[in-house]
């Protein structure tokens, strides 16, 4: 029993005690000496408060405001009753128990009870006990075998990662380097083509273009919206369904769910084939010619909207002039006897050209303005590279933090073994899943499951000094229970051979608590695993 | 399609918050009942009339007495329907009470007429001895000894008038609000000629032309025949087929100027009027046993139990009524002065059957009315401990742990309780052998630490042949039966689709109790995964029908003896407490004494069990009503009863769960409860410093355990509450009549519960010239005989609890896990001196959980501490009480044969009084002697005396460890 934790100083020899020291922890023993200089004998109160006879001391009546004078009775409320267990280990209790006619599985030696109530079965229970220790003993030794093994990979991992972070690092200077080059590049196509373009971007067609992607843009965005409200109604609805409590007494709960049901075409809840869906509730529409269908409207609008407007604007322009007739001077050659009709066309191109360069008239510009384009895209494309590389970098470092942190895989990193790794527990109706340092999950025979929360913590109640620390994985963040919370999970472990989960239990609605064992509890037997005993 | 689906369904969820509390549109307003709006619409006509004179007159020749002389009968009839023959009984009781019973004769149907049968504890005994004056127009029957009491008998019309020396206490009839609808012929509204020549339109409806035959009827029953014949609710429609059958009648106070009781509603213990000029509520108070989802903290709306009894009260007298009737009944209450109280009671159906109680004190009437209807039962010690519950304890390890967790906190603990998840698809008794595979081994590792269980077990079965329960019944043919009057009722409840046992059939009663044998007949199912330490919750009784009209049955169901449920609504309830208590004390011999918690109770149903104030919510306000309405069943004989602590509803925060805790300590029935959609909130889950206030008062509960067992000893046999309000003990203190927040616990306690936030000092009313100490650091308050207010300390850790001087209390300062672990401790016995120097006090010991009191085997002692100015000393004594009160120390058995020796006597006689303390002596003591002029160990503190008028901390001289015990008869001499 945790707040009385039994003693782990072994008692002391037999030995007849005094009455006056009956009940009083050994460490505490010499503070119940009279003081011999009064007649009769006095004590003081260990509060120091009073000033008493010494043979009020364990006379059943409660003198000392501190409850001190009795500690081998129930007169006190609220004090403590040591037991000597010889043969076993000391233990405390509350005085509450002290001759309450039970004898206290504490107290193996019957002492908190009057002789002949409560047979001495320290013997038996201190041999049960060793033998408990030596059973627990040989479990954490051989469970801190393979915990030292999931150290052994914590080390190698961060070899790995470490490895794998230089030559992060030697992509990320690389990739450096090209985008550096492709800027300047980029910058010196652009700034020959930046005139030109801003006088394309005033057509009316791109103006349109623009004001249609947002349009588009904005349609998608309260589109979403309203899928994600009604996915969050139909979530809503169907934890109505599944979680609702007749004890709402609610008819109107009933007909939400009915309702819900009809609009779903599932089967009234509690039939054979729950949560079959028996006929689909999206009536077929008939599509105008070419009009998106949902699907398309989900995959290719970010595409539509997503185009390269500027590119098109230039296509668009290219495509023009490619039926536009050409010019009278272009055209004239038509008009020109055949014979003669190569000399004109090599004089031509040279007058167009000459004409071109000194800006009297209009043609070309588009190779500039396309270079520039290509030149931004290949820029843009090695920006994302290098991106990638830099995300890449921080996740390996980030991996490699947690790799021996408290918040994550241990100080001494021996749970980076167990990432990933899913533990299930089959109670009949449910399988429980726990993806340790991942997601949890509850999963209907039926095939729907509920998410139960993602890794968030360990038990910060405790020091991460403290093995007590390690010992709970909270989950957090699963699915919202109707008319309830999120819910959440507590894994509870201690050491075991095995990485298993023994029990689930739900104490609050949506609050799992979920039993198991790993190694990687197993401290190894020279260390203290509870340095805080009091004595 | 879609489009109005989903509006469907968005409107549901716009309606949900609502699902999370009352819903008025679930419970009938007075509007909304026909026979109440019929009886409101009377009184409306009446109080508008110029003149208004009864109908209801007596044939003064039809007088015919019994030979006994103690009842007479009259013909008495309605000037509106001359044919209807109605007949008038009063009869006078022994103790003086009047019954005045009013039925129809040979009338096309039966009136239902066994409310009294199912109420009343015994055929109650008749007056020898009443002398009866007929006068001209009037009968007068002269009661008791000295003939100070008087029934009256008026003739035309109809009047009947209780008068104490020459002033009337109560009169019936008096404003000619009596009516008593007879059965009639179902008439059809035809199209024909009326006697204007013009064609009568028909009314569509229930709403039709009276037809016109014989004198005028409207003036008194209105223009329409109102809901005569069918009556729709919701959805619901109620079948009349008997047609109108309703009675109402004005009961009036024409001297008291305080009324209470007609249990159980969400208000004041001094009812807040419903009709007159402002009335705080505009409904009359209603009495529907009802499932109330969330009630509200301040409303006449009916609850989940009904006791039609209403004191009434003034500083001459307390007087009460007792209108004993199974059926829906509202109640109209108006003050027309402030020393006098107008009653209108409307019933839906059954006879006039009324008791007047005539007092004349509040004690003299918990005594008449429990001589009508019993002495509430007397509890198992260990349940007046403190019970854990939750909805649910998920398994029965949970269960272990729940336990261990107390244990490790040194927190006291009486029982743990399972809710509807124990059993299997709420198939009660049935174990989910998921999680609770080891049902026997579970109890009986709460049973290791003295401890009980409680497992719910609910009226409604589940409707599949693989429960054996509901099979048996089927085929017994006990269930309640739909209108037809054939087959099986099918509603709603926990388990689905469920019937509903008929207690009214006798049939159902032994086979409900073979139900919970732990060992029966091996051919028949009886609940052997049970033991002995195994108690039972009775809940939703009332009953509750989830897709119900009023989440209730339908009002013409069919019981037995082809009554209709609109005739015993409010009865059936009980009987299915009364039932299962029956069948725990056949479970056991010897026997032991039940434990059946109920939450809808009636008129009798203290002789049952326990009750409590069913489903409260988490908040101030709800804390704060639930100490009103404890008092309220209190004084009508539900004197065990308790709110849950924490509410049922809502996470409470650590302030108000530990205020929840300190008025939980102070209530009969000390019971801490939660919804399954709550966090849980077991005391050892608080944190510091709440944990340790929590646990410091379930011990304080727990040391006075003796002062509240000795309570319930006096409310077994006189019927006077545990909790007393201010009316009750200073009956002529005009201040405290309206007082409900502050209560009295036997006689030497005063207990001002906290039930707001941020307190930390708080007023106390002392009505009376008379001392009283803190009890906690024995501080002194003076009162005065015109009332005065003190202040309190009331922070977080301290209750406002106060000695009253005078008293004597025994306690047992050494609270233990659970109370059959702290039998042989010793007592302290703390005696708070009065302004007079005087002192008594009692206590009552017996084996706890069995009858054997019932043969003497008990100890009841009285102590008293008393000056004596000749002879220069205080003299404690302790004498055995039994002697000269052999006829009243336990219910319904005289000890004649009383041997102080006796066997319980004898296994306590070691136990110890291991301390005297003594406060507000005005002297320091010369010595302290035991009876053989030994000097004793002890102690004094200096400080104020009781007498005086000084104010500080009082005087406190303690004896230690006395060489006395608490069965012996001694004297301790304090010398000054």
């Amino acid at each position: 029993m945790l707040p009385l934790p039994l003693l782990l100083t072994l008692a002391l020899p037999v030995r007849a005690e005094p009455p006056h020291v009956f009940g009083v922890r050994p460490a505490l023993a010499p503070l119940y000496t009279p003081i011999c200089s009064k007649t009769p004998p006095t004590w003081k109160c260990l509060d120091g408060s009073l000033e008493i006879p010494f043979s009020a001391v364990n006379d059943d009546y409660c003198d000392c405001p501190d409850g001190s004078d009795e500690p081998g009775t129930s007169a006190c409320p609220n004090t403590t009753f040591y037991c000597r267990n010889e043969g076993h280990l000391g233990a405390v209790i509350p005085s509450s128990r002290v001759r309450d006619g039970l004898c206290e599985p504490e107290c193996c030696d019957g002492s908190d009870e009057p002789e002949g109530l409560c047979p001495n079965k320290c013997e038996e229970t201190g041999r049960e006990y060793r033998e408990q220790v030596e059973a627990e003993r040989k479990l954490r030794k051989t469970g801190s075998k393979i915990r030292s093994t999931y150290i052994a990979h914590a080390q190698k991992e961060k070899k790995r990662l470490e490895k794998e972070l230089v030559s992060i690092e030697a992509e990320i200077a690389e990739r450096q380097a090209e985008v550096d080059k492709l800027k300047a590049h980029k910058e010196k196509t652009e700034s020959i083509s930046a005139a030109t373009m801003e006088l394309k971007k005033q057509s009316p067609l791109y103006f349109s273009l623009i004001t249609h992607s947002k349009a588009l843009k904005s349609f998608q965005r309260v589109h979403k919206k309203l899928k994600e409200r009604e996915r969050l109604l139909g979530d809503i609805l169907t934890g109505l369904r599944d979680g609702y409590n007749p004890n709402y007494q609610d008819m109107a709960v009933l007909e939400a769910v009915r309702g819900w049901e009809a609009a779903e075409g599932l089967p009234p809840k509690g039939s054979e084939d729950d949560d079959v869906v028996v006929n689909s509730p999206a009536e077929e529409e008939e599509l105008e010619e070419g009009a998106w269908t949902e699907g398309q409207l989900e995959w290719q609008l970010n595409d539509l909207i997503n185009q390269d407007y500027l590119d098109l604007l230039l296509q668009h322009e290219t495509y023009l002039e490619s039926l536009e007739k050409p010019s009278l001077l272009h055209d004239l050659s038509s008009y020109i006897p055949d014979s003669i009709r190569p000399q004109y066309e090599s004089v031509r191109d040279t007058l167009i050209s000459t004409l071109q360069s000194v800006g009297l008239i209009k043609g070309g510009s588009n190779e500039v303005t396309e270079e520039a384009n290509r030149a931004r895209i290949a820029f843009e494309d090695a920006e994302k590279r290098l991106r990638e590389s830099s995300e890449n970098k921080e996740d390996t470092e980030q991996e490699l933090g947690r790799l021996f942190s408290a918040e994550g895989f241990g100080k001494s990193g021996e749970w980076k073994k167990l990432q990933d790794v899913c533990l299930e527990k089959d109670t009949g109706e449910y399988i429980y899943e726990v993806c340790l340092f991942g997601s949890a999950k509850q999963k209907a025979k039926t095939g729907s499951h509920s998410n139960l929360g993602d890794f968030s913590h360990w038990n910060t109640q405790f020091s991460t000094d403290d093995p007590q620390y390690y010992s709970k994985q909270y989950y957090t963040g699963g699915t919202r229970c109707w008319n309830g919370p999120e819910r959440s999970l507590t894994l509870h472990l201690s050491c075991g051979t095995e990485n298993v989960l023994h029990s689930v239990s739900e104490p609050e609605k949506c609050e799992y608590h979920i039993v198991g064992q790993t190694p990687a509890l197993c401290l190894p037997l020279e260390i203290e695993e509870n340095p805080k005993v009091e004595l | 399609m879609l489009a109005s689906t989903l509006r469907h369904v968005f409107l549901a969820l716009c309606i949900l918050p609502g699902a999370i509390s009352f819903k008025p549109h679930d419970f009938k307003t007075c509007s909304q009942s026909g026979f109440c709006r019929r009886g409101r619409g009377l009184a409306e006509r009446a109080q508008a009339a110029d003149k208004w004179v009864s109908p209801y007159s007596v044939d003064s020749g039809s007088l015919v007495f019994s030979p006994g002389k103690d009842s007479v009968k009259a013909t008495v009839k309605s000037s509106l329907y001359p044919h209807i023959n109605f007949e008038l009984e009063l009869r006078v009781h022994e103790d003086g009470v009047v019954r005045v019973r009013m039925d129809e004769v040979n009338g096309l149907r039966k009136r239902y007429d066994e409310a009294a049968s199912w109420s009343l504890v015994g055929e109650p005994k008749l007056s020898k001895t009443v002398q009866w004056v007929h006068e001209k127009g009037q009968i007068r029957g002269l009661i008791g000894e000295v003939k100070d009491l008087e029934a009256l008998i008026s003739f035309s019309p109809l009047r009947v008038a209780l008068i104490r020396n020459g002033r009337e206490e109560v009169v019936l009839n008096g404003q000619g609000l009596l009516h008593m609808e007879h059965f009639r012929q179902k008439t059809f509204p035809v199209a024909e000629e009326t006697e204007s020549g013009e064609d009568a339109e028909p009314i569509a409806g229930d709403q039709t032309v009276l037809a016109a035959a014989g004198p005028d009827t409207r003036w008194f029953e209105g223009e329409r025949e109102d809901a005569y014949w069918e009556e729709q609710f919701g959805s619901w429609t109620d079948s009349k087929p008997k047609g109108p059958e309703s009675f109402s009648i004005d009961i009036n106070f024409p001297s008291h100027g305080h009324v209470y009781g007609i249990p159980q509603h969400a208000t004041r213990l001094a009812l807040p009027s419903t009709a007159g000029e402002e009335p705080t509520y505009s409904d009359p108070y209603r009495l529907f046993n009802a499932d109330v989802f969330e009630y509200l903290a301040s409303s006449p709306v009916s609850l989940y139990g009904s006791i039609p009894l209403m004191h009434a009260h003034s500083a001459e007298s307390t007087i009460a009524v007792l209108n004993l009737v199974g059926s829906e009944t509202w109640i109209d209450i108006q003050y027309p002065s402030e020393s006098s109280t107008n009653t209108h009671w409307i019933s839906e159906s059954g006879i006039i059957d009324i008791f007047l109680l005539p007092g004349p004190t509040a004690s003299d009437v918990f005594q008449q009315y429990a001589r009508l209807t019993g002495t509430p039962a007397l509890p198992a010690e260990w349940s007046l401990g403190y019970h854990q519950c939750r909805w649910n304890y998920v398994d029965s390890n949970d269960v272990r742990d729940v336990q261990k967790r107390f244990d490790e906190e040194d927190m006291p603990l009486e029982v743990l309780w399972l809710d509807i998840e124990y059993s299997k698809d709420h198939k009660y008794f049935i174990w989910d052998e998921k999680s609770f595979p080891d049902p026997v081994e579970m109890v009986q590792d709460v049973e290791a630490i003295g401890r009980k269980m409680v497992v719910i077990v609910d009226p409604h079965l589940k409707r599949t042949n693989d429960y054996p329960v509901y099979k048996k019944a089927s085929e017994l043919q006990v269930l309640v039966k739909p209108a037809s009057g054939e087959g099986e009722y099918e509603g709603w409840c926990w388990s689905g689709s469920s019937s509903w046992v008929d207690f009214f059939n006798p049939a159902s009663w032994p086979w409900w109790q073979s139900l919970f044998k732990i060992e029966g007949d091996s051919d028949e199912w009886h609940w052997s995964k049970s033991t002995e330490g195994v108690f039972i919750w009775n809940d939703m009784n009332e009953p509750s029908v989830f897709n119900g009209p009023e989440i209730s049955m339908p009002r013409d169901n069919i019981h037995y003896g082809g009554w209709e449920h609109r005739d015993v609504h409010n009865i059936n309830g009980m009987l299915f407490q009364n039932q299962t208590s029956k069948a725990l004390l056949a479970r056991s011999t010897p026997a032991k004494r039940p434990f059946v918690l109920t939450r809808s109770f009636f008129a009798g149903s203290q002789r049952f069990g326990a009750m409590w104030t069913g489903d409260n919510m988490g908040t101030w306000e709800h804390m704060a009503i639930g100490v009103p309405m404890v008092l309220s069943n209190g004084i009508a004989g539900m004197t065990f009863s308790g709110a849950d602590v924490g509410g049922f509803f809502g996470n409470p925060d650590p302030e108000m769960l530990v205020r929840w805790y300190q008025v939980g300590i102070f209530a009969p029935f000390f019971r801490a409860h939660a919804h399954i959609d709550t966090k849980r909130r077991e005391p050892y889950l608080l944190e510091e410093p709440h944990k340790s206030i929590v646990r410091k008062f379930l011990k304080l509960r727990y040391a006075m355990l003796p002062v509240w067992y000795t309570a319930f000893r006096e409310a077994s046999v006189t019927g006077v509450p545990i909790l007393r309000p201010q009316y009750v003990v200073l009956p002529k203190d005009k201040n405290g009549f309206a007082i409900d927040d502050q209560y009295y616990i036997g006689k030497g306690l005063l207990v001002k519960p906290v039930v707001a936030p941020g307190v930390s000092q708080i007023s106390v009313y002392l009505g009376e010239d008379q001392v009283y100490y803190n009890y906690f650091d024995h501080q002194v308050y003076r009162g005065s005989a015109h009332g005065s207010n003190v202040s309190v300390p009331a922070a977080l850790d301290q209750i406002p609890l106060l000695r009253r001087g005078g008293s004597i209390i025994a306690t047992k300062e050494r609270p233990r896990r659970s109370s059959p672990l702290m039998k042989n401790d010793p007592f302290t016995l703390t005696i708070a001196l009065s302004n007079t120097g005087y002192a008594e006090g009692e206590l009552y010991l017996d084996a706890g959980d069995d009858f054997s009191y019932q043969s003497g085997e008990i100890v009841w002692r009285r102590f008293t501490a008393e000056v004596f100015k000749s002879a220069k000393a205080l003299s404690i004594r302790n004498a055995d009480m039994v002697p000269g009160h052999q006829n009243d120390a336990v219910d319904g058995v005289s000890l004649t044969n009383y041997d102080r020796e006796n066997a319980f006597a004898r296994s306590i006689k070691d136990v110890r009084v291991e301390r005297i303390a003594l406060l507000g002596l005005p002297w320091k003591p010369k010595g302290v002697k035991s009876q053989a002029g030994v000097e004793l160990d002890w102690t004094y503190a200096a400080g104020v005396a009781s007498t005086g008028t000084k104010e500080g901390t009082a005087s406190v001289l303690v004896i230690k460890n006395p060489p006395v015990t608490i069965t012996g008869t001694w004297a301790i001499t304090i010398q000054e």
